[in-house]
């Protein structure tokens, strides 16, 4: 027995060519920790469904956690899945998890609480692979949409609902929803994973009960869900162009692994050392503490997550490994006497002044021979 | 402590040396500096040798001084200490001396940047002074640390992209006549200002070349010095500071902390004031960082460098002319060379030698900063004993 608790999503600030994009220091684990963040409650179990996770060896769900400030004991569960997939998972969690849904367009969170708002309709697992993404990263699309619509969601649809018409479909083309649902069905900002929570968010601003579907290829998944008790929060700004950015040939940024472990808590759960006997913060955290002198006993606590820039620069020349241009910051974090160095995420190189109040939010600061390294970076007000 | 003269000074022309390898480099400077010795210097009078650099190209770095420059018979040290690494190399040539361990001591400081490719240089020499965890793979690079601090310092003063501007346009000029300067043509405040953005607000004109070369001083004990010369330069005063390395943890970026302290030491240690300095070479990486060292090592009041910047105080003629040589701008920046340099540019100032004399010059300073902007030095040498 459960029910949809609260929904989050998030939309990255970009479109390229019509299409949203995430920047270029997001990934489908910073997009749904966004989106997580924004699904506010108890949780004890999280479900992660992609096609698009960054490690495939490991390592996504430690930076989840970390990025939602959940403890490192918390169960990730690592789901290569589409819509259909992530309606499987909220049809079939128990209450408290949180369920995240990521593609490369943005991302949507959905926790489920006690309750019996939500009921599975059913599924169909067919196969009709015309897009094909190979162990060894190669990929295959085969441009034939009219045999994707009559044979794969069609059917497929017919199988799960029958002659119902449900509130809105997720995956498919908004001419193909307008077709297939009762009423004005909402039009979904993407079409992969995260697309089913958003038609849930749809169905929730509306604070009504309805059939939610999603397809994916020839795969259908559907559930009833009551949205009326459930708190939606949305980010979902308006597109814009997204810059663009010269890459420069040359070798990769190094990276130490020894210095990765020692800083990753700090660093991706946005915490400083903190002095017991003082109470000085410092970010990063360090041995000896910066205002008495005490060694060795800082303690991590969190920090604020807004504050407002005191110095930035932006790096136009290029840079081998990281393309240019882009945006450095040193922002004076609020109610504690806190500065710290960060990229500027969100906002055209260049955007960002002195003076300038944001949030401090989770992204891929960097990617060094081909690690991903994960931190906090400065998004400001103004660009929202 | 006894008194510490320089006797000789000498450098390599700076600028892309890619037909000279690090062991050319070392003993041309040294020989360059020997030829500058009034009475003549043999190398058998070397005791010891004080050697900065901050990357080796080719391997350990003391053993290819002695290697390269025939001085296998006595000690050699190795001083490495960011962008201060030249003032600092000196400061322990000097205490060796005046503690009476060596009478005749050799300082060199060299670096090859142009060894590898521009491109993996980059990061090669961006790991020598950044947090791998926290602040290097932001891309901080090079430019951007300074940047941090000027683009806060211009929210905060007066001052302009204009008057950093004027102090390009003055290190080029200045540069134009030494034979050793990398850069030697003149550009104009329009040239500047128009020139591609590298990191704002420094555009291409702001920022110093990539340079290689080598400089030598011979620096001896007062009681020596008259074997070599009867027109030494005299080691008067020296500082070295320090200051938090992560910009996060600076209190007050629009000015440099371990300048101000290095200044304070270096002009207690010499009996001077700011208003005694004739002739300096400031560490003008970027132009920014010579327009707050004015500030930083009392020729301006604060918030107030740009003033002299207008009235041309510190250009050569004017008040107190600073980098007479050119400069990192316009003559080069090989980092374990550049504080060597500039003793050799004031070395030849207060002996009125220069190919761009100022004239009467009589107390002089140098001065490094570094680290990026966590460690500074700062020497005040004068053509009296004191």
């Amino acid at each position: 027995m459960s029910a949809v608790a609260a929904i989050g999503t998030y939309l990255p600030p970009w479109a390229d060519g019509g299409d949203r994009v995430g920047g270029p220091d997001e990934d489908a684990v910073t997009m749904a920790v966004e989106a997580g963040s924004r699904a506010v409650g108890t949780v004890d179990r999280v479900v992660l469904v992609t096609r698009e996770l960054p490690l495939l060896e490991g390592g996504n769900g430690a930076v989840v956690l970390a990025g939602l400030s959940l403890p490192d004991s918390v169960p990730v569960v690592e789901q290569v899945g589409g819509g259909p997939a992530v309606l499987d998972a909220i049809a079939t969690s128990s209450p408290g998890t949180l369920v995240l849904a990521a593609d490369a367009q943005g991302a949507g969170a959905v926790l489920i609480g006690p309750g019996d708002g939500i009921e599975p309709v059913g599924r169909v697992l067919r196969s009709l692979p015309v897009r094909v993404r190979t162990a060894d990263g190669r990929q295959y699309e085969d441009d034939d949409p009219r045999l994707v619509r009559e044979r794969g969601m069609r059917p497929g649809l017919a199988r799960v609902l029958g002659d119902h018409k449900p509130f809105a479909v997720a995956g498919v083309s908004r001419r193909d929803t307008s077709a297939l649902c009762a009423g004005d069905p909402p039009v979904l900002p993407t079409a992969g994973a995260s697309s089913a929570v958003f038609a849930l968010a749809a169905l929730a601003d509306e604070r009504a009960a309805g059939v939610v579907a999603a397809v994916e290829q020839a795969t259908v998944s559907a559930l009833y869900a009551d949205t009326g008790s459930a708190v939606v929060s949305r980010h979902e700004p308006r597109p814009r162009s997204l810059p663009s950015r010269r890459p420069s040939p040359g070798p990769d940024i190094k990276l130490s692994f020894a210095a990765y472990e020692r800083a990753f808590d700090a660093k991706v759960r946005w915490q400083a050392g903190r002095c017991p006997s003082c109470g000085t913060l410092a970010m990063p955290p360090r041995h000896r503490c910066l205002g008495c002198g005490e060694e060795g006993s800082a303690t991590l606590v969190a920090l604020p997550r807004t504050g407002i820039v005191y110095t930035t620069t932006t790096i136009r020349v290029g840079v081998p490994g990281i393309p240019t241009p882009y945006s450095l910051a040193i922002v004076e974090l609020d109610d504690v006497d806190v500065r710290v160095l960060v990229t500027v995420t969100d906002a055209e190189p260049g955007a960002v002044a002195i003076g300038n109040r944001g949030r401090l939010v989770l992204r891929r600061v960097a990617t060094r021979t081909g690690v991903p390294d994960y931190g906090f970076a400065f998004s400001p007000e103004v660009a929202a | 402590m006894r008194r510490v003269a320089i006797v000789g000074a000498g450098m390599t022309p700076f600028g892309e040396h890619f037909d000279l390898g690090i062991k050319d480099l070392l003993p041309m400077a040294v020989t360059e500096m020997a030829a500058s010795v009034d009475k003549g210097f043999d190398r058998d009078d070397v005791d010891g040798v004080w050697f900065g650099e901050l990357t080796t190209t080719d391997g350990f770095p003391s053993g290819i001084v002695a290697d390269s420059c025939g001085l296998l018979d006595v000690p050699v040290t190795h001083i490495e200490n960011a962008c201060a690494t030249g003032q600092d190399t000196l400061r322990n040539a000097v205490l060796g001396v005046a503690s009476g361990y060596v009478d005749v001591a050799l300082v060199i400081g060299a670096d090859k940047v142009r060894e590898t490719s521009a491109r993996s240089t980059f990061w090669d020499w961006m790991a020598m002074t950044r947090d791998m965890a926290w602040d290097y793979p932001l891309g901080l690079v090079a430019p951007a640390n300074f940047a941090l601090h000027v683009s806060r310092y211009l929210h905060e003063a007066p001052a302009t992209r204009e008057h950093l501007a004027m102090i390009a346009v003055k290190n080029h000029h200045h540069g134009v006549s030494n034979p050793k300067a990398q850069l030697r043509q003149e550009i104009t405040v329009q040239q500047v200002l128009e020139a591609p953005i590298v990191v704002e607000p420094f555009g291409l004109f702001d920022c110093t070349p990539q340079s290689d070369g080598a400089a030598a001083l011979l620096v001896v004990g007062e009681d020596v010095a008259d074997r070599y010369t009867d027109r030494p330069v005299w080691v008067r005063g020296f500082g070295l500071g320090l200051d938090r390395v992560m910009h996060q943890h600076k209190r007050d970026m629009t000015t440099f902390p371990p300048t101000v302290k290095a200044a304070k030491a270096a002009y207690a240690m010499a009996g001077v004031g700011p208003a005694d300095i004739d002739v300096a070479e400031v560490h003008d990486c970027f132009t920014g960082v010579e327009l707050i060292s004015y500030e930083d090592l009392g020729f301006a009041e604060r918030f107030r460098g740009h003033e002299l910047v207008e009235r041309h105080d510190t250009t050569v003629g004017g008040r107190i002319p600073v980098n007479p040589s050119g400069g990192l701008k316009a003559k080069g920046h090989p980092p374990g060379a550049t504080g060597i340099a500039q003793c050799v540019e004031l070395f030849e100032q207060l002996r009125g030698e220069s190919t761009n004399q100022v004239d009467g010059a009589r107390v002089a300073l140098a001065h490094n900063i570094g680290g990026p902007t966590a460690v500074s030095g700062v020497t005040v040498l004068a053509a009296e004993r004191g």
